[in-house]
């Protein structure tokens, strides 16, 4: 490994009301190094990378690239000293195609003057989609794409020109085995070709896969930087979080009781003929591939997306949500993919995100009991470790993990008689990820029924009781999660059964 | 870029001052500078009366209209719906209905003809801005049939007292604005149906995930500016004692230019009521003080157009700052 500098970072601060997030870092990135950054939510690391990138600025701090000095004042700075960036939130324009996102902010190629060239324009997309070995539809605007394919939008916009340092900030959170596949191939290539490449992630398997060296942040600070051969999960986790995490999932506690869902014969445009059921303490997951229909199934138990024929039963009495309101009302909840396209209004506080679904309860005859919220929300905002200066904050400043405890807290002060979570610990970290999964237990065992969609097969196989796997809108097994392990996990979501 | 950290933070503060505060300074140096030009008239109390009662009308108007546009929506047809209820309420009075009915019966009008609105644009699918401007166009297309064009005459004497009778020192119309803003204060924040307004403005998906009944929602708020619209041009009909046709169109822009005077105000970026009277008076007080002044009613509204663009800049620029 050449130990050249690609770019130094010395005393970089930076502080919001209340909050220091960066207390002076200092840091450098190699040539041809795959780098780690991992640190718990709210470490600071998208506060970095966002000042890399010139939308934040620092309020102390320089730059070096090999030993020269440079200034960031915006993204155009940025991007002239050759970083390019996946940021943590997709930040996509809707409306936009996937061309036009991916070269958003970069000059577009110009025929007879003024003229964009699209021709040339989708040419150089292509050019990118090759490279990263995806395909998705170029013309259309990305709010027809799937959030698999929306995700690799935004990770195409890294390569919209040339970088020689990569920030990649949580890119796989959306992304199926496959596509994250094909992310580390190309940033293997990248490393090979002696580009540097900055990787931040909550997934420590994966970080111990693909990096040289990592970064531990912790309250703003880098706190430990090492080589990744020196390093264990068991390390990283107690340097992250200060303390030992003596297993992922927290032990399961109660059993399931009697039928509390069942659903036979559902069916609309994703899903065929689903028939299954839910005990009340039970958790249940639904494993498939991504685009299996898996979304869609609580979608349609939530009432947001029509069925066209089938029965539910919610406990043996008829259940027919026709909009969330129903769904709510009684007792059936969705912690949904999107947080911030479908979970968070990111310019309100953290109080009326937390209470918006349960207002009815926290009112009396229309008006607010601003008493009831605030302690209500509190009370559920602690049960998921949120970390927050003040409850009034829009949650627009919170970082993206503590973001997602929001949507969670959110359902949680609900008391939902079922649970639907789609994705629930995307962007979690380890520590609170740990303190999430023990609510979940702690509601199954209380009586919730839990239904839970995640792409992180770990994650279902050390949480549910029992696994319904469907594969393209049709059920396939439905197993016991006795002796699931990894392998036969991924063979029944590919519809095959080995013996 | 190298800069103390304590340098940087008062800057943030002054930044968020100016954010919050900017716009009322604004308006207090507006108000001293005039008195200083002309202090024998403009800081007389018998001036400032006239302000708040001229801005009476237009503030009960804009109260409805901020309703609407915490959800994202806006609301083209208030003009129209005033001008319409006036004409109607007029009529109904002249053709010998108790004055107390003949109002009732307006209000009922104005408020189902923003519920119209809200039908069309919430349920129908319309953009607020199309939908609002074919009703707009339609609601006063009606006031010009009804009144056959021309002004109507000859109200009740009764009917006086809501436009320039008053109680003790204050005058009724400035008594009605001031429980319109209490109500709509009330109601955005105090109730859940402002909470949800105001989730709806921020991520319309979101809320409905939430369970809230979007459209719903947004349609009530199209009733509720048609209500206070049609209450606005009730007060004004009064106030003129005749009714006019097209008496209530300035209501149209002034309103949302007093509504977006006041989303610079006190909040970042979000429509509020406090704001939004902030917004009337600055507008009053500026058509006030030029006409003082002896400036041409043209060159007024230049001059308004400019104001707006600058309270606007100058918050979008202390935003930056931060
Ligand atoms: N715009 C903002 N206003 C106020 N505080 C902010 C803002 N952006 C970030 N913060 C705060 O700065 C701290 C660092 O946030 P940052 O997003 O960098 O964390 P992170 O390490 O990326 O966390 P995660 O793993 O959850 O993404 C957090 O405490 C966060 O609340
Ligand atoms: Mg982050």
């Amino acid at each position: 490994m050449s130990e050249k500098q690609a770019l130094r970072i010395e005393n970089l601060k930076k502080s919001y009301p209340g909050v220091k997030a960066l207390k002076g870092v200092n840091v450098s990135f190699n040539e041809g190094e795959v780098h780690g950054l991992i640190g718990e939510n709210g470490a600071g690391k998208s506060t970095l990378i966002k000042i890399l990138a010139g939308i934040v600025k620092a309020d102390t701090g320089s730059f070096f690239i090999r030993d020269e000095e440079i200034t960031i004042r915006s993204s155009k700075d940025s991007s002239s000293n050759g970083l390019s960036f996946i940021h943590q939130e997709l930040n996509l324009v809707t409306y936009f195609n996937a061309m036009e996102n991916i070269f958003l902010g970069h000059s577009y190629p110009r025929r007879f003057g003024p003229l964009v060239d699209w021709k040339a324009l989708k040419k150089r997309t292509q050019k990118i989609t090759d490279t990263l070995q995806v395909s998705f539809p170029l013309d259309r605007p990305v709010s027809y794409l799937s959030a698999v394919d929306r995700a690799m939008v935004a990770i195409a916009r890294a390569f919209a020109v040339d970088g020689n340092v990569y920030f990649m900030d949580e890119p796989a959170t959306a992304l199926t085995d496959i596509e994250k596949e094909k992310l580390f191939s190309v940033i293997k290539n990248l490393k090979a070709q002696g580009k540097t490449v900055v990787y931040v992630s909550h997934n420590l398997d994966d970080v111990l896969q693909i990096t040289d060296r990592i970064t531990v942040m912790r309250d703003g600070a880098v706190v430990e930087c090492k080589k990744t051969s020196e390093m264990t999960k068991d390390t990283l986790i107690s340097s992250m979080i200060g303390k030992d995490l003596e297993s992922s999932f927290p032990k399961r506690l109660g059993s399931p009781a009697e039928t509390l869902l069942s659903v036979s014969h559902l069916s609309n445009s994703h899903i065929r003929d689903l028939s299954f059921s839910l005990r009340a303490g039970e958790i249940l997951g639904i494993g498939g591939l991504v685009g299996s229909g898996r979304t869609e199934l609580l979608e349609s138990i939530f009432g947001s997306r029509a069925l066209f024929s089938g029965e539910m039963l919610l406990e043996g009495d008829s259940y027919k949500p026709s909009s969330p309101k129903d769904a709510i009302a009684s007792g059936v909840v969705l912690v949904p993919e999107e947080r911030r396209k479908q979970g968070l209004v990111m310019s309100r506080s953290i109080f009326e995100n937390i209470s918006m679904m349960s207002l009815a309860d926290l009112s009396h005859g229309g008006l607010l009991d601003h008493q009831a919220i605030k302690e209500r929300s509190h009370e559920a905002g602690d049960k998921v470790r949120l970390k927050s200066a003040d409850y009034r904050n829009h949650v627009g400043t919170l970082s993206g993990g503590n973001q997602q405890k929001v949507v969670f807290a959110k359902t949680v002060l609900q008391q939902p008689k079922v649970l639907m979570l789609d994705e629930p610990s995307k962007g979690v970290d380890v520590g609170a990820r740990f303190e999430i999964y023990s609510i979940i237990q702690e509601l199954a065992a209380s009586g919730t029924g839990v239904i839970i969609v995640s792409s992180d097969f770990n994650e279902v196989l050390g949480l549910a009781d029992r696994i319904v796997f469907i594969k393209d809108g049709y059920q396939t097994f439905e197993k016991e999660n006795s002796d699931i392990d990894q392998e036969s996990y991924l063979n029944y979501c590919y519809g095959r059964e080995l013996s | 870029m190298k800069q103390t950290a304590l340098d940087n933070d008062k800057e943030k503060r002054t930044g968020a001052f100016i954010r919050t505060w900017g716009t009322l300074i604004g308006f207090l140096l507006l108000m001293t500078i005039f008195s200083a030009i002309r202090p024998d008239v403009f800081p007389s109390g018998r001036n400032l009366k006239n302000i708040i009662e001229q801005v009476a009308t237009l503030s009960i108007v804009a109260s409805g209209v901020t309703v609407v546009m915490i959800t994202g929506d806006f609301d083209l047809s208030v003009g129209a719906i005033a001008s319409l209820v006036g004409i109607v309420t007029a009529l109904l009075m002249k053709a010998g209905m108790g004055t107390f009915a003949s109002i009732l019966i307006g209000l009922t009008l104005g408020t189902s003809a923003g519920l119209l609105n809200g039908l069309i644009i919430a349920y129908g699918g319309l953009s607020a801005f199309v939908g609002t401007l074919a009703t707009m166009t339609a609601y006063s297309g009606a006031a010009l049939l009804i009144s056959k064009g021309t002004t109507v005459f000859g109200l009740p004497e009764n009917f006086r007292f809501l436009g320039q009778g008053s109680l003790g020192f204050l005058p009724i119309s400035v008594i009605i604005m001031l429980l319109t803003l209490l109500g709509i204060y009330i109601l955005l924040e105090q109730t859940t149906f402002g909470r949800r307004l105001y989730a709806i403005g921020g991520n319309e998906e979101a809320s409905f995930l939430s369970g809230i009944r979007t459209k719903q929602i947004r349609f009530i708020a199209f009733g509720i500016s048609g209500f206070f619209a049609s209450l606005g041009g009730i007060v004004l009909t009064s106030r003129l004692y005749s009714a006019h046709p097209q008496a209530g169109s300035p209501f149209m822009l002034n309103a949302a230019a007093a509504v977006f005077l006041g989303m610079t105000a006190f909040r970042e970026g979000e429509a509020n009521v406090w704001g939004t009277l902030l917004g009337v008076l600055i507008m009053g007080v500026m058509g006030n003080g030029l006409n003082i002044l002896g400036i041409n009613t043209y060159a007024q509204s230049i001059l308004t157009g400019v104001i707006i663009v600058l309270a606007v800049l100058l918050s979008s620029l202390a935003k930056k700052k931060a």
